[in-house]
């Protein structure tokens, strides 16, 4: 499993926005609910665009819904 | 399991299938002498060029029979929007095909070089065409799973 540096809380936003499904979501940010899987799991890192737009409909700074776990790199 | 991932499936078997029974038609042919595949390289493009219209007008048929066995099955009409991720993957996916197939014809010149017969060259285009496309879709499924 690949799985990404950069981790996120949406799943814990979505269920504090009033418990919105991953459909719901997805068609929100206009991406398929197996995007919105991906990115929950840390399978896939969104673009910088769909970043803004999880910002936007939580209505959350994007530092507080990613986080990036560095590596070995000084 | 996805839309794409069976679809992916889906696109390799039909790949199989197609390429595997228009070489044996064409085998077949060859054998009875129709043409001779070991010295007529017209006979080779005319058979290319009959290979892409039959290949793209069965592949047409069997995503249509795909979608609505799949609308069925899931009872879901819509196809999934391609979205920033499926993008991605096909990219990827387009790039390990890419590999497999310049491979192929790196092998059939190197084949060449050493004396080999030119028809080979065509045989390889053939299959290392068919390894690339399954190359591509399995890259596809490998990237859906596991992740990119």
């Amino acid at each position: 499993m690949v799985q990404s540096r950069i981790q996120n809380n949406i799943r814990q936003l979505r269920f504090q926005a009033g418990e919105m499904t991953q459909q719901e979501l997805a068609d929100r940010v206009r991406v398929s609910r197996q995007t919105i899987v991906a990115i929950e799991k840390g399978n896939y890192s969104p673009s910088l665009e769909l970043a803004f737009r999880f910002s936007y409909i939580f209505k959350t700074p994007l530092e507080e819904i990613f986080s990036y776990e560095p590596g070995d790199e000084t | 399991m996805s839309y794409q991932e069976k679809q992916n499936i889906v696109n390799i078997f039909s790949g199989l299938l197609v390429t595997g029974i228009f070489a044996w038609m064409v085998y077949l042919r060859h054998l009875s002498g129709q043409f001779d595949l070991t010295e007529d390289f017209r006979a080779w493009g005319i058979l290319f060029l009959i290979f892409i219209g039959v290949s793209v007008a069965v592949r047409v048929v069997i995503q249509i029979i795909f979608h609505i066995i799949n609308a069925i099955a899931t009872r879901e009409e819509k196809v999934p929007v391609e979205d920033e991720r499926d993008k991605l993957v096909k990219l990827k996916s387009m790039r390990n095909s890419y590999y497999a197939f310049v491979s192929g014809f790196v092998v059939s010149v190197v084949g060449l070089a050493l004396g080999m017969p030119v028809h080979w060259i065509f045989i390889a285009f053939v299959v290392f065409g068919l390894i690339a496309e399954i190359m591509d879709n399995g890259s596809q499924i490998y990237y859906y799973r596991k992740g990119i």
